[in-house]
Order: structure tokens, then sequence, then C-alpha cells
């Protein structure tokens, strides 16, 4: 737990939480008010500070849903959502948000400068702070080259690079990544995933949701499965994927010669299919698991529902 | 120019129309709010939904109060950037060429072309501004909406008042711009189209002498400018006028020039004027010279221009009020702008004569008649000097004093009457009137452009509440809709009380479904039909279909009745009552639309 919370309050668990959610459900309705879908079935999340948690699902499995009902973009069906302990329909809330929508939906007429300096407005922010962080962040994603033209000539990357540096723009503790590396290619890939964990050691919380599994795998700490809108899987990475009945052994520098010895030693005390070698169990699996379970038995799973929120490293 | 009512002192004014507002908005908001309530409770149950509408008002309001001026103007700056790169200065090229081809098509030879032009110049960029912002402001916000870049500008700190108060704002300085570019450009056009000269040459003048051979002065006619002609007036000095053509006169000087005499013709004076009038309370004498309600109705004209006979005691009378020997230390300077309507034809060239008397409200005092000469359209101007003759009952003429024998407690009566048998004179209230003095006309076109300014503000930020709701294409005919039926308030209320009372002539023609039968079968608007169940249900369904439209006449804004136009044109000047009291309205109406578009994006799931 970062050491900054414990001390601050004497409930550190309510001031820790960063985003709760209480049965929160939509249905999206058509013009005339009837049911069109339920995009999400009630849900009980609570995020805390400092996590980097996953949403992951097929498509159309409700998480960019989750989301928007949580910046208060679309209004739940039932249940209530809270983020830093104020209504998510709240607008002050947004002074500590960065968002990062599915595309990035911004002005095409303006430039890259312009787009920044504009959202910076938003915040309030004083003319040489708006000019000096968007300088900072149009270098940090490397559009310096391109900013001075329109939008609407960007590629889809670049879109998505400046769309991240307006995400960022005051420097928020929460943010919303919604499949932040789609369309960015490998060495953007790679700087989003350094960026994510960057921002974890700056203390601030992240929720991102991708289908990119191993990088779900490599910066999140907690991840939910959720499919047509239910909650399937909730935890800690870590804890998920540990195969339970499998021991795996790591250790470094250990000579070929050696191996017969330690399955020597392994096979002392009755272990069967000893295997040495790299890891195999992934999130991949994790998820394909999930997924085909469901559609084969259709109902909550137990182990998600026996999940709780993990108390942080 | 005809003024339908007379404009109120602005202090006077303010109070009622502010408690109006309040109770009008008040109003509104209980039904919209009662309506919210019943569409959540279809859905959630009564208590439930009581409960969400509360907290809807209570955090909008809150929301309200957190406007941010940096925010609305980051907004603003994103829709001026928006229109600019949406080409919206291509208006400039429209209004250019509009310029161009006016040239063409305006008459310069028509009566008054002055006020042809000014109208023609204030309309043309009144209807382009309002067209420009109103296209601008519907199709922003929907388009933003579905292209999704409000979802990143409503997870920022933004208040949705602040989204629609910059959008208002942005579009408003663009209308700003463009209305003061154009507003200029029709200056120059404005002025340049009237400027005119004339020459007038010894071979077009006339020497005057009397019996004994002494030079009086000189008379004849100016050569043609601008497609007319003045008739000239000379002393024998060779200064005079060129009298009054189309709306304008010429100072004419003269000097000798080696035993031949030049004149030259000054710049046209009285074309481009903003008058000032003091303006006073019309009654009328029936032709036995009894107090009539009303004049002659002569069925051509409007109902509000009676009409005097003349050859009889039928007089029209105006009494002034505020006349003091300071204000008008050289006598009164009447105004007049007289109808003729002839029974005969007589000399059409030829005005129609008539008198113009003065009266001593109180001792009945009456001056010796001036005479006048009545031609249409044009004002006629009449000193009516501090000296004048009264003839007593002795029949003794005497001579009195304008202040002191005609003048009392500050008020006169000015008596027109029509000499000829048979012919008639048509006046308004507004037709007479004493001129206080004259204002700066470039003011007063600034203060006519500020009306098209008014109009602009008003169209946009209807514009943009609208667009808070419907797409771009549905929020166009709704704004347009709620323009038109602003347009014809008067006559939808009017309409609506004549079906109520069953009286006819207040607005002839009945409902929609009565002049579409009407239409159809081709019965005149005059004839009453028979009271059949047919007509009796068809009435009955017409007057389910006004009311609706006459609470909305109620409440929705005319931008006709906003514009001062017709003052700029016929010469005079934009009362400043008046112009507080649009101000007022349009920020009332500005305000109400902006906040109403607030709530409506609140209550929006704009993410949707
Ligand atoms: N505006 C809308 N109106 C109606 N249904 C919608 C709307 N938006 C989303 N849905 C439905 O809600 C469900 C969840 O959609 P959502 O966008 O949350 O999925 P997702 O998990 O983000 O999918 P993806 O991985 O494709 O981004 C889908 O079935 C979708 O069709
Ligand atoms: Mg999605």
């Amino acid at each position: 737990m970062p050491s900054a919370a414990s001390t601050s309050s004497n409930r550190p668990s309510d001031a820790d939480v960063v985003v709760e959610t209480r049965n929160l459900s939509k249905i999206y309705r058509d013009f005339w008010g009837r049911d069109k879908k339920a995009a999400l079935k009630p849900l009980d999340l609570e995020i805390r500070r400092g996590e980097i948690f996953g949403l992951l699902g097929p498509n159309g499995s409700g998480k960019t849903t989750t989301m928007k009902l949580l910046l208060g973009l679309i209004f739940p069906t039932s249940g209530e959502a809270f983020v830093f302990g104020k209504p998510a329909t709240d607008v002050s809330k947004n002074e500590r948000i960065g968002y990062l929508p599915e595309e990035s939906y911004l002005y095409k007429f303006l430039d890259a400068e312009e787009t920044l300096d504009f959202y910076g407005r938003l915040f309030g922010m004083p003319p040489e702070e708006r000019a000096r962080r968007s300088a900072a962040l149009i270098e940090m994603v490397g559009l310096t080259r391109d900013r001075k033209r329109q939008l609407r000539e960007y590629s889809k990357g670049m879109t998505r690079r400046i769309g991240v540096a307006q995400a960022l723009i005051n420097d928020p503790e929460l943010v919303l990544l919604d499949e932040p590396t789609s369309g960015l290619d490998p060495i953007g890939t790679r700087e989003m995933k350094d960026l994510i964990i960057d921002l974890k050691a700056r203390g601030k919380t992240v929720i991102l949701c991708s289908h990119l599994l191993a990088d779900v795998e490599d910066v999140c700490d907690r991840i939910a499965v959720l499919h047509q809108g239910e909650l399937k899987e909730l935890g800690r990475v870590d804890e998920l994927l540990r195969v339970t009945g499998i021991t795996q052994i790591r250790a470094g520098g250990l000579p070929p010669a050696a191996y017969e010895e330690v399955r020597a030693v392994l096979a002392r005390h009755g272990a069967s299919d000893v295997e040495i070698g790299n890891p195999t169990t992934t999130l991949e699996d994790l998820f394909l698991e999930v997924v085909r379970d469901t559609e084969a038995r259709p109902g909550r799973r137990a182990r998600a529902a026996a999940t709780t929120p993990a108390d942080g490293k | 120019m005809v003024l339908e009512q007379e404009i109120p002192r602005f202090a006077a004014w303010i109070g009622p129309a502010l408690l109006t507002f309040l109770l009008t908005v008040g109003l509104v908001s209980l039904f919209v709010g009662l309506a919210a309530w019943l569409v959540q409770a279809a859905r959630s149950g009564p208590l439930d939904a009581g409960d969400r509408v509360y907290r809807g008002i209570l955090t909008g309001l809150r929301d309200l109060a957190g406007t941010s001026p940096g925010r609305v103007w980051a907004l603003a700056r994103l829709a001026i950037q928006e229109a600019v790169r949406r080409n919206v200065l291509v208006v400039l090229a429209v209004f250019a060429l509009v310029i161009l081809f006016a040239g063409w098509f305006l008459d310069p030879a028509s009566v008054n072309p002055g006020r042809l032009y000014l109208g023609f110049i204030l309309g043309a960029s009144t209807f382009l501004v309002c067209t420009v912002n109103l296209v601008l402001a519907v199709f922003s916000l929907p388009a933003d909406i579905k292209s999704k870049a409000i979802q990143t500008v409503t997870t920022k700190p933004v208040r949705t008042g602040e989204i629609v108060l910059g959008r208002f704002l942005g579009f408003a300085i663009v209308g700003t711009v463009l209305l003061t570019l154009m507003g200029l450009a029709g200056w120059a056009f404005v002025v340049r189209s009237v400027q005119h000269e004339h020459e007038l040459t010894a071979g077009g003048l006339q020497e005057i002498r009397d019996d004994e051979g002494t030079l009086l002065g000189y008379e004849g006619r100016t050569g043609s400018g601008r497609g007319h002609r003045h008739f000239v007036r000379l002393d024998a000095e060779g200064n005079g006028i060129a009298e009054n053509t189309q709306g304008h006169r010429h100072r004419i000087t003269s000097r000798p020039d080696g035993g031949e005499m030049v004149s030259t013709v000054g710049p046209a004076e009285g074309l481009l004027e903003a008058r000032r009038p003091l303006r006073g309370t019309l009654r009328f004498l029936d032709r036995e010279g009894k107090p009539a309600s009303k004049g002659i109705s002569v069925g051509a004209e409007w109902a509000y221009r009676q009409f005097i006979e003349g050859g009889t005691a039928a007089a029209a009378i105006w009494t002034f009020d505020g006349i003091t020997e300071e204000a008008f230390p050289e006598g009164l300077p009447l105004e007049m702008t007289i109808r003729v309507f002839r029974t005969y034809k007589g000399t059409i060239t030829e005005g129609i004569h008539g008198t113009v008397q003065l009266q001593n409200p109180s001792n009945k005092l009456r001056s010796e008649a001036i005479p006048i000469v009545a031609r249409e359209f044009t004002i006629e101007e009449l000193r009516i000097p501090r000296r004048l003759n009264t003839v007593l009952a002795d029949g003794r003429v005497q001579e009195a004093d304008l202040f002191r024998d005609f003048v009392s407690d500050g008020r006169v009566e000015v008596w027109l009457q029509c000499l000829e048998p048979a012919q008639y004179y048509g006046v308004a209230q507004a037709d007479f009137y004493l001129r206080l003095g004259n204002g700066s006309f470039a003011w007063n076109y600034a203060k006519g452009c500020l009306g098209a300014w008014f109009a602009m503000l008003i169209v946009t930020a209807l514009g943009v509440m609208f667009s808070t709701f419907l797409s771009a294409p549905v929020a166009l005919v709704a704004a347009v809709a709620v323009l038109l039926v602003g347009q014809f308030r008067e006559f939808i209320s009017r309409l609506f009380q004549s079906q109520l009372t069953g009286d006819a002539t207040i607005a002839p023609g009945g409902g929609p479904i009565e002049s579409l039968y009407r239409i159809v079968s081709q019965t005149s608007i005059t004839l009453e039909l028979d009271p059949t169940p047919a007509v009796q249900a068809m009435k009955l369904a017409d007057m389910v279909l006004l009311a609706p439209m006459r609470v909305a006449a109620g409440v929705f804004p005319s931008l006709s009745a906003l514009g001062t136009g017709d003052f700029v044109a016929g010469g005079f000047d934009i009362p400043g009552d008046l112009l507080a009291a649009d101000a007022a309205e349009t920020l009332a109406y500005v305000a109400a639309f902006c906040i109403a578009g607030a709530f409506c994006l609140r209550a929006r799931e704009v993410a949707s």
C-alpha cells in the first residue's frame, strides 16, 4: 500500500478508493424509451489509488459503457458510480481526470498545438503553463514535427497520439484509457506501456481497456473480465494467472547439467509431469477460457463472485 | 414612416416588462419541469422521478453559478475558429455581390432614393447575417455530438452552460464582425449612391421683375442629376434653394463673374437625416364639426390612417405638449406627411389645398388659416412664425404672439382641414410633428445596425438552444418556425381574439381550417359563413389549433419588432427609449435561450 495514503487519513480505505460503483447498470433505450440493449448488468467495483486496472472482454461486452458511466457521459439506468467520492455526473471531478476515448474525438480543424491549448484553457491553466505543458506533451508523443498541421491531415496513429497528449494535459490523478494502443505502431505501443507504468510510478490511477492481452498482463495490477455486460472475472493478475496444482520453478544461471539433478529431487517428492522451461500460462489462455466457459455454461462464474478487491501491493 | 404605437419611456416600460418576463419564464419552467417529471415518472415511478428532477434542477443551477469566463472564452474561441475555417467570410463576398447588383435594380429616380437604398442595405445585411448565424449555430453542436468531439470536452471540467454560452458568444462575435463590415460597406454604398450634383445655367433661369422693372429674383429648373430636376427660386443676388424633390433640397449660391451670374448648386440636404420629432396626440372632427372617434375610412388604407373630407368642417387636430419659447425660439417647425385620397382626379400634378391653424386649447383662440398644399409621399415643412394674425369675433384681424396667445400650459392645438370638396386628406398620429432638432445621421445609421445586431443575437441564441437537443436540420426548422410565429405574433393574437369573440372584423377569414375552406370554395373572407354544425366544428377545430399558436405568439421573439431600419430609412432619429427597450428584450431572450439550452444539454446523454 502506498505509504502516503496510509498516513493521510484515519479511514485510509475511504480516501484511497478512487472509483466505486454500486449495482451500476445500463440499458440503452431508443427514442421512445423502449429498452434496446442491456449493455451493463449490475456491477460492483472498487478501484484504489495507484492501481492499474484493466477492463477486458470481447467486443460489445460493455467496457466502453462502463467507462462512460464513470465519466458521467451517460447516465446509469440504476445504481450509482462515484469518482473521488463524488457522483459520476458531478463536473468538478473532471479537474482530476484524463480520458482517452475509444477513438480520438478531437476537432479536426485545429492543429496539435491549438488542440492542447484549447483543452488547457478548459482547465483554466495560465498561458505560460499551457505553452510549456503542450510543448512537453507534443514532444512526449512524438508529434513535434507535425505540431502545426491540422488534425484532419493526421493518420490514425498520429490522432491517437494527440489524443493521449490531450488526456494528460491536466496532469490527472485518474486516467481512463479506452484501447490506448489501438492504431499505434510497435514502438508507440511500447512507449504507451512505459507511459502507463510511469503514471503508476507517479502514484496515478489508471483504468484501461484493451484487447492486447499481453500488454494488459504486463502492466495491469488487477483486471475485470466482462462478457455480455456481466462481470465474469475480477482479481489480481498474478493471482488469476497462478495455475494451482502446478508449481513453477525458475532459476537463473542453472547449467543444463543440473537439470537431471533437479528432476531427481522433484521425482523423489512424487512430482509428476515435470517440465522445465519458459512459463506458458498467459492471460490469453485465461481470457479464452472465461469466454468459452461462459458460452458453454451461462451464469456467473463462482470465482468472480468470490474475489474481493485486493489490498494493493 | 408609420408608428403603430407610441414609444413608452424606458423607465416606465422596464418594470412591467421585467415582471412579464419573470412571470413567463416562471410559467414556462414550471411547465417544462412538470413535463420532465411526467416523462421520468413513466419510467421510474413518481417519487424517484420527483427526486431526479429536483436534483437535476438543483445541480443545474449550481453549475450555472460555477460558470467560468475563462472556459466560456475558450469555447467561444473554438466556435470562432470553427466558423472561420468553415469559410463564413464567403458571406462578405455574397454581400458585395448584392451591393453590386443592387446598383442595377434600385431605381435612383424613385420618390425617395435615400429611403430605398437604406431600407435595402439594412434589410439585406440583417437577413444575411441572421441566416449565416442561424446556420452556424444550428449545425455546430450536433456536428460535435455526431463526431463525438463533445466527449473530450464534457470530460473536462466544463459546465453545459459554458458550452452553450461559449457557442453563442463565439458566433455572436463572428456575426458582429460580419455586421460591422457589412454596415461600413453599406454606408459607403448609400452615401455614394445618393450623392449627386445639378448644374444650373443662366439659360435655365428666368428673371422675375415687378411692374417697375426692378429685378426681384429668378425662377427656373436645375439640370438633371440622378434622374430628377429641381425647381429653383433665387433672390436678386442669385442665392436661394432648389426646392424639395425626392426628399431633398440644394442650396444655391451665385456670384457675378464678368457681368454674367455664375451659380453653384450645393450638395443634397435632407436626404440622409435623423429628425427628432416632438409628437402630439390626434383627434378628429366629423363633417359637421362634431367630435368623431374616427375619421372616414375610405377602405383602401390601413385602419390607423383616418381621412377627413374636404370642404366641410371635418378636421384633424393634434395637441402638442411641452411647447416652450426656449425649445422653439423661431416659431414652430411643423412637418407634415399627408396622404391624399381623390374622388376625382383633378390636376394630378398639383397638390390638394388645405389649411393649418393653431388653437389655444384653453380659451379656443384660433389663428388665421395658413394655406398648405399636400402632395403625396413628401414631408411638407411649415414654419409657424412667432407673430400670427387672429380673426376676432367681430371680424377684425389682430396680431397675436405664438407663445403668449396660443400656447397654454405648454400645450397647443394644430388643426388640419382640407379645402377642396370631395377630396380627402388621410393622416395618422405620427404624420404631424414638430421638429425638435436633428440627430447625427451616421449615429442613427449605427443605431439602425444595432437593431440588426439584436436580431442576430436572438437568432444565434435560438439556434444554439435548439441544437442542444435536436439534430441540425430539425433544429433549423424549429428555429425558423419560432421566428415565423414571432413575426406574425400580432396577427395571430388578433386572429385568436377574433375567433374567441366571434367578431370577424378584428381579423377576417378565420383560422387555418376555415381559411383553407374559403380558399377551396372561393368564398370571400368578408362573407359570414352560415353557422351550420359543420362550420361550427370547423371553427372549434381552428380554436384548438390556434390556442397553442396564441400562447407561442405571446412568448416568441419578433425580429421585425426589433428592426429599427424603418426609422433610419424614413429619416427619423431612433429614440433612445426604443433602443433601450430593444436591448433589454434582446438580453432577456438571449439569457432565457442560453439557460434553457444549458439545461437541455445537461439532461442529455451526449455520448450515446
Ligand atoms: N448508444 C448506444 N445505443 C445502443 N446500444 C449501444 C450504444 N452504445 C453501445 N451499445 C451497446 O452496448 C453494448 C456494449 O457496448 P460497449 O461499447 O460498451 O462495448 P465494448 O466492450 O467497449 O466493445 P469494444 O471492445 O468493441 O469496444 C454493445 O452491445 C453495444 O451494441
Ligand atoms: Mg469499446
